[in-house]
């Protein structure tokens, strides 16, 4: 194409000095800590029936109410019936993960889908959006789950389903938010000028600039699932025993917490570890926005 | 599009009128404004803020607030647009018409490179794989003079300075080879010189592609030299449409007349005070009857206040304005002295 020669740059525009990606803050010591022990944790989960010498966390492979130890089954000590609490709490990792996984990944994408659509539409999807919304937010998530486990029989498929379903308001009003905002902005008049059809200005233009919002977001809710769930199961209503949970340890050494107090050490670490954790990446992440939107 | 294109001109503007509700009832925000654009034409639409200008491009693309209420017809090529359902047209708008914004800050997404949204509208409409979408992409972006186009391609909004950043949305207009470029004040929110580089490029482009373009601007030095025929604008009706010689030479509307005397002139001694036109623009949400321009036209009769002065078209067909008591032609054309001055921006 004839049409397609170059074009001169005047001296009065710098053409691009280095094309550099976005870049991320710098990580401080806790939060360097907090993605190494996420990962960590994840990995134990995934792992947990393949590292080497780590007894099943139903075996119960010593003295009950051993004290921790330097070794790796003892490393947090033995509960009542003499099994592993190091390797219960990295299966009962595995149980927490996924089920605050699965919980996060419904949440997300009905919320996503909600909210765009009444951020963008408006009208009546809007005020549906908002009512269920608000409606739900007024609901105290514990006692909801109960009931409903109460009535239907404890099972982790449904508790799974309910934290999944509380949580959809949440991010459908920060979606309607950021849809909202960006609605006038020109680029997204320059998409449909082009011909983009309503789905690909919400999927391609809007989408993308969700995702640093919602990246921020995601893991202090997970943080707040992550408790939500130990509750429920310290209760008895979420996991059931002998599978491990690790609401239910903290719930078998209380019985024991007079006599051995170091029982309940392992598994109140590792959430207060884990929730520091996630809300450390939290606020990681939300820097970054910080960042970038200075550097826009 | 069975007809033969050169039967029809490329866009045929018919009776356009827009309202937009506002809390003190209906804006008039354009009123019975009707015009034809030929092929490799470009044409200059200039007037004050809140003549109407930008409204009536977003109306022809089809990207007005969904809350106005538009009638009139826009014909593509003999097509009327509002005949066809939204999905087609926005499709041939999309396809036929590419669109330049006024800020080039906002009008790019800042979350997406540079090389996707440039090759965005290729994919879609001419359907070229990814690998013949990015070449075309890099192609436009070392069309549109961004050096190292091929890196380029992969940067963010944000690493370009606000004329590069422009030059990318030209491309990003240009990726399905419009044979309309609509320019709304494309280079308002540029520094001068970069003005300058931006209007040389898209009359570039426009003469070498063979496209017609739509610059609207509120400056009249930027459709000087640049376009072939220039309409003006006031209070959402169009009152002058000439060749932009004629109309630079010999104005007929006395709207156009006061808006070429505001202009600051190079053979002025320094610190002449520059004409301004007194009052203000009239109301959109009370429109007065007669001309808009009456209350602040030095030339008004009675006439003017009480009925819209009718379109009156010089006997070749090429100049329209609507005046009670136009300038005459000739009289009031010093063309020695309003001559285009296309550096004046």
């Amino acid at each position: 194409m004839s049409t397609l020669e170059a074009h001169p740059v005047s001296a009065g525009e710098k053409p691009l000095a280095a094309p550099r990606r976005l870049r991320w803050p710098r990580l401080t010591l806790a939060e360097a800590f907090s993605f190494l022990f996420l990962l960590l944790l994840i990995a134990g989960a995934i792992f947990a029936d393949r590292i080497p010498g780590l007894v099943r966390p139903n075996f119960p492979y010593g003295d009950f109410s051993r004290p921790p130890e330097w070794s790796i089954n003892g490393l947090f000590g033995t509960d009542g019936l003499g099994r592993s609490i190091f390797s219960r709490i990295l299966h009962g990792a595995r149980a927490t993960l996924t089920i605050v996984g699965i919980a996060t990944l419904i949440s997300l994408g009905f919320g996503l889908l909600l909210g765009m659509l009444a951020g963008y539409y408006r009208g009546i999807i809007e005020r549906f959006v908002d009512l269920f919304a608000n409606t739900v937010a007024a609901l105290p998530p514990i006692l909801v789950i109960l009931a409903l486990l109460t009535a239907t029989g404890p099972s982790v498929t449904t508790m799974t389903l309910a934290l999944g379903f509380l949580e959809i308001g949440t991010y459908a009003r920060i979606a309607k938010g950021g849809v909202i905002s960006q609605y006038d902005r020109d680029y997204i008049l320059a998409a449909r000028a082009l011909g983009a059809s309503d789905a690909r200005i919400l999927l391609r233009e809007i989408l993308p600039n969700l995702m640093p919002t919602l990246a921020a977001l995601v893991p202090p809710l997970m943080a707040g699932l992550i408790i939500t769930e130990g509750s429920l199961s310290f209760l008895g209503y979420g996991i059931a025993p002998p599978a491990p949970s690790w609401g239910g340890m903290i719930a078998d050494s209380t019985d024991l917490l007079s006599r051995f107090p170091l029982l309940i050490f392992g598994p109140i670490l590792t959430i207060v570890c884990t929730v520091f954790a996630l809300n450390t990446v939290g606020d990681y992440l939300s820097r970054r926005i910080d960042r970038r939107e200075k550097q826009l | 599009m069975t007809v033969p294109s050169d039967i029809h001109p490329l866009l045929a503007v018919e009776n356009l009128s827009c309202a937009v509700p506002g809390p003190a009832g209906a804006m008039r925000i354009l009123t019975d404004v009707s015009f034809t654009l030929p092929h490799a034409t470009a044409l200059g639409i200039v007037g004050e803020s809140g003549a109407g200008k930008s409204m009536l491009v977003k109306t022809i693309m089809d990207i007005a607030p969904s809350r106005a209420a538009v009638t009139g017809a826009v014909r593509l090529d003999g097509t009327a647009l509002q005949s066809l359902d939204t999905r087609t047209r926005r499709t041939t708008l999309g396809r036929r018409v590419g669109m330049v914004f006024q800020n080039p800050m906002t009008s790019l997404n800042p979350f997406v490179r540079v090389g996707r949204q440039v090759e965005e509208a290729s994919r879609k409409h001419l359907g070229l794989d990814r690998r013949a979408a990015r070449e075309k992409a890099i192609a436009l972006l070392r069309a549109v003079g961004i050096p190292d186009a091929a890196e380029c391609y992969h940067g963010f909004p944000h690493q370009f300075s606000g004329g590069m950043k422009q030059r990318i949305m030209i491309a990003t207009a240009l990726a399905c080879d419009p044979e309309l470029l609509i320019a709304d004040e494309a280079t308002t929110a540029l520094d001068a010189t970069v003005q300058k580089d931006i209007l040389d490029l898209l009359q570039t482009l426009q003469q070498r592609r063979r496209m017609s373009m739509i610059l609207v601007t509120h400056n009249l030095g930027v459709v000087a030299g640049r376009t072939d025929e220039v309409i003006v604008m006031y209070g959402g009706r169009l009152v002058e449409h000439a060749p932009t010689e004629r109309l630079f030479a010999s104005p007929r509307h006395r709207y156009t007349a006061a808006l070429l005397s505001a202009m600051p002139r190079i053979d002025q001694p320094a610190h002449t005070r520059l004409a301004t036109i007194p009052g203000q623009p009239p109301s959109l949400a009370h429109p007065e009857p007669g001309c808009p321009f009456a209350p602040r036209c030095p030339a008004a009769i009675d006439a003017c206040r009480a009925a819209m002065p009718p379109m009156t078209v010089s006997a070749d067909g090429r100049h329209r304005f609507a005046c009670h008591v136009p300038l005459d032609a000739g009289i009031s054309g010093d063309a020695s002295v309003r001559q285009p001055e296309a550096a004046n921006v």
